[in-house]
């Protein structure tokens, strides 16, 4: 053992008993939970405890990722069983109290967690979302107070440390290999070799990197890590440190995201409080310290060499590679760059053993990827489960009422803007395994899964990732900013009415241009574009040759049109911001040329208000184009 | 440029930043974070403070989106241009935001009274479509609601 941390433990484990001696309510503070009210939940329980004179413990605690059931509180007694409380907004906490610290408010049971069964209410590990899950890196969440490094150290934090500084740099980065451990921001690389890499550079210092930009829209994996569980990922890096010989790490945070900023910073200052940073880390003659370093809102800068460029005093451009960072990284120093979630594996692997580690998963691609589910479906989530976990019962899993009434759910977005799109019936036959969504020409990705129903366009979809693409765009090559400013014309003007029949020819055109930008940004644009064509080309063509959409999401497609003569319509009008809502000698009626297709009136008065098709009267396209022609 | 009593104290708060340290944007961030902005001035004694050309830490302050030119509106209102906020109707909440208070994206009301600044999402789907107010999210959202909401703020922003 080395030195101090027995005495660490003990003291860790003082501390979280502690607060386990009596009833403890736990109450999630995240972002998910926070917009759920759980802050006021939690002020209401402190005033609420103290009031009643209970001798009860209020506990903040990170989220377990159920987001649609927040504030989700655990109300924990003293004998270990544990029951789940649903949506306990504020203005429930009175009832809360009333009913659940004696026994058990049967009204906003969710499930127990542990203990003895309760009648009529669902144990946790029955409930299909949660028994699917395989939690291993946010086994802890919820569960810890994520601002108190002693309650991560009675979880059997930094014995992973502990256990990876009493081998050599070589058997640590020999177990990495042989996890198969690939880097989970979506890249795939191995991660011993890139460990590898640094490890065998001469120069000195060097450093690591943790890439926790996460750019990607509709993904919230690494922000669960770094609010609820940040020691986590600050142990993985302090792994790595020992097995590359690297001295100093930064964690490349973005803005967006200030309550884990917050939480890392707090969890990195406690760490060295705790000697597990700093010179001499546990007597192992390891000196390694970090600082969180906050982006500014840039996509590219996700990107390493972007996220490099940034750290060097300038903007996030993407640089040519070769150098890579293991040769030229921060300030030109050998350094080596990793997801928020590949650290937090590592820790993973080395506090269990690779026989815990490589117990489920598939060939190539060990043990769990967290995943973050948004868009159509029922219920919003973070999930941990094993790769190779079947798509379909994910998904099954997050929006059972649909699945019963077969509502049409149309394609799936997995890994965001560059990784593509794919139609339901290839995607959900998928495993959750980065291999086979390649061999359908696009990503799994960083854990991003976007479900897309039938109420939405595809023009739509890709008129806002192709905006994205151009809007993020560095502007270093012309290849990728004006190829991706084509790629939004193209899609506006389709979606506008103006499609040409040759627009496919375009695209793949376009599609084989953006192959020579400077970095994968530019290269990877093309995916969705490419993938929809390919995927979705009835919707595009009923929007080129019959100028109409089917979703009627197209603004220029579409237009509002009275049918009613209600009341409502008053308040129509009332709401209207653009004063389009009319009515002349007692008939209502819209102008048009004033109407911006918001929606309010339809909103107000759905009985009255109809959208049609504005555009499938016009020209046929054919006659159009030939006219056109001369 | 004469040192004028703004100008020492942004040096002042930039003092701690060198050269060559990966201090560009936290020296900003910090900048931004006292003045709400980044003003004109700031870029010049950034620029003096880490060696850099002005047009250089200008270049800056443009490529990333978070940075400001413009003081902060009194309340700020946050669109999330994220995909749960759009395939649920983020569009409508735009349009009906930007029309009711007669502005786009990253622009302000007379006086700096209201600001609307586009956002990307932070994983708060479960609201979609979604605005923040001040940081706070709001969602989901109708049209309708939006409108009435943003007349509020308009009515009481002052
Ligand atoms: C445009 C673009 C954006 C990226 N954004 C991120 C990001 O937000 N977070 C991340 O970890 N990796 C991102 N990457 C991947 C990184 O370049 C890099 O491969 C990754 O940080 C390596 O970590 P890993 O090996 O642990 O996966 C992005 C790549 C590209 C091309
Ligand atoms: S898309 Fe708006 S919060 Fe995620």
């Amino acid at each position: 053992m080395l030195r101090g941390f027995e005495e660490l433990r003990s003291q860790a484990d003082g501390v979280w008993q502690a607060t386990q001696s009596r009833t403890v309510i736990r109450v999630p503070i995240a972002t998910c939970s926070i917009a759920a009210g759980a802050r006021e939940t939690l002020e209401a329980l402190r005033e609420g405890v103290k009031e009643r004179g209970f001798d009860v413990g209020v506990q903040a605690v990170g989220e377990r990722g159920l987001c649609w059931l927040e504030p989700l509180i655990e109300v924990v007694k003293p004998d270990g069983s544990a029951i789940l409380y649903e949506n306990v907004t504020a203005d429930k906490v009175e009832k809360l109290l009333d009913e659940a610290i004696d026994g058990v408010c049967a009204d906003l049971a969710f499930a127990v967690a542990e203990g003895p069964d309760v009648e009529g209410v669902q144990r946790l590990d029955d409930f299909d979302l949660w028994a699917l899950q395989d939690r291993r890196l946010l086994a802890r969440c919820g569960i810890i107070d994520p601002e108190n490094a002693d309650h991560y150290i009675a979880h059997g934090g930094y014995s992973g440390l502990v256990n990876a500084l009493e081998l050599s740099q070589e058997e640590v980065i020999k177990t990495v290999e042989d996890s198969t451990l690939r880097g989970r921001s979506g890249s795939a690389f191995p991660t011993g070799t890139k460990w590898e890499f640094l490890r065998s550079k001469e120069r000195e210092p060097k450093y690591l990197i943790c890439n926790a930009d996460e750019g990607d829209p509709g993904a919230f994996v690494n922000r669960i890590l770094m609010e609820c569980d940040p020691q986590s990922v600050i142990e993985g890096m302090a792994i790595a440190a020992h097995a590359t010989g690297a001295s100093y790490a930064f964690i490349y945070l973005r803005e967006e995201y200030p309550l884990a900023i917050e939480r890392m910073e707090k969890a990195v200052e406690q760490a060295r409080e705790r000697g597990l940073l700093g010179e001499d880390i546990l007597g192992s003659g390891l000196s390694f310290d970090m600082k969180v370093w906050v982006g500014a809102g840039s996509y590219v800068c996700g990107e390493e060499s972007g996220l490099l460029a940034s750290m060097d005093d300038a903007r996030g451009m993407p640089r040519i590679r070769p150098p890579f960072p293991a040769d030229a990284g921060v300030f030109r120093q050998p350094t080596n760059v990793n997801n928020v979630e590949s650290y937090a594996d590592v820790t993973l692997i080395m506090q269990k053993g690779l026989e815990f580690y490589n117990s489920v998963g598939i060939e190539g691609n060990r043990s769990t990827k967290i995943f973050s589910l948004s868009g159509h479906i029922q219920r919003v989530c973070v999930v941990e489960v094993a790769f190779g976990y079947p798509l379909r019962d994910l998904y099954h899993a997050v929006d059972p009422a649909t699945y019963q009434e077969r509502r049409k759910l149309k394609a799936l977005q997995a890994g965001a803007a560059l990784a593509g799109i794919l139609p339901t019936h290839l995607a959900l036959k998928l495993p959750l395994d980065p291999d086979a969504f390649k061999e359908h020409g696009v990503l799994m990705g960083g854990g991003g899964l976007v479900f897309i129903d039938d109420t939405a366009c595809i023009v739509d979809m890709n008129v806002m990732f192709s905006w994205f693409l151009e809007d993020e765009s560095c502007g270093r090559c012309t290849t990728c900013h004006g190829g991706t400013q084509r790629m939004v014309e193209i899609f506006r003007r389709i979606g506008s009415g103006g499609g040409r029949s040759n627009d496919y020819d375009k695209m793949q055109m376009l599609g084989k241009a953006l192959q020579y930008s400077n970095c994968i940004h530019g290269s990877a644009s093309p995916t969705i574009m490419l993938k929809s064509a390919e995927f979705f080309r009835e919707e595009i063509d009923e929007h080129i040759i019959e100028r109409r959409c089917r979703a009627q999401v197209c603004r220029d497609m579409i237009r509002y049109e009275i049918t009613g003569d209600s009341d409502k319509l008053l308040e129509a009008a009332a709401i209207c911001p653009t004063e389009a809502v009319v009515q002349t000698d007692e008939k209502w009626s819209i102008d048009q040329a004033r109407c911006i297709r918001c929606n309010a009136c339809k909103d107000v008065a759905p009985d009255d208000v109809r959208i049609v098709d504005a555009l499938t009267d016009v020209l046929p396209l054919a006659v159009a184009e030939a006219r056109a022609a001369g | 440029m004469l040192d004028t009593e703004a100008t020492l104290e942004i040096q002042e708060l930039v003092a701690e930043f060198k050269p060559g340290n990966a201090d560009l944007l936290p020296a900003l961030h910090k900048v931004q974070h006292r003045y709400g902005y980044v003003p004109k001035e700031a870029m010049g004694v950034v620029a003096k403070q880490l060696r850099l050309g002005e047009a250089h830490v200008y270049g800056a302050v443009t490529f990333y989106s978070e940075f400001r030119q413009i003081p902060p509106p009194k309340t700020r209102v946050d669109w999330c241009s994220g995909p749960a906020c759009r395939l649920k109707g983020g569009e409508h909440v735009r349009r009906a935001l930007e029309a009711t208070l007669e502005i786009g994206m990253e622009e302000n009301t007379e006086g700096d009274k209201l600001g609307l600044h586009l956002a990307q999402c932070n994983g708060t789907c479960d609201f979609a479509p979604q605005i923040w107010v001040d940081g706070k999210v709001v969602g989901p959202l109708t049209a309708a609601e939006t409108i009435r909401l943003a007349r509020e703020l308009k009515d009481g922003a002052g």
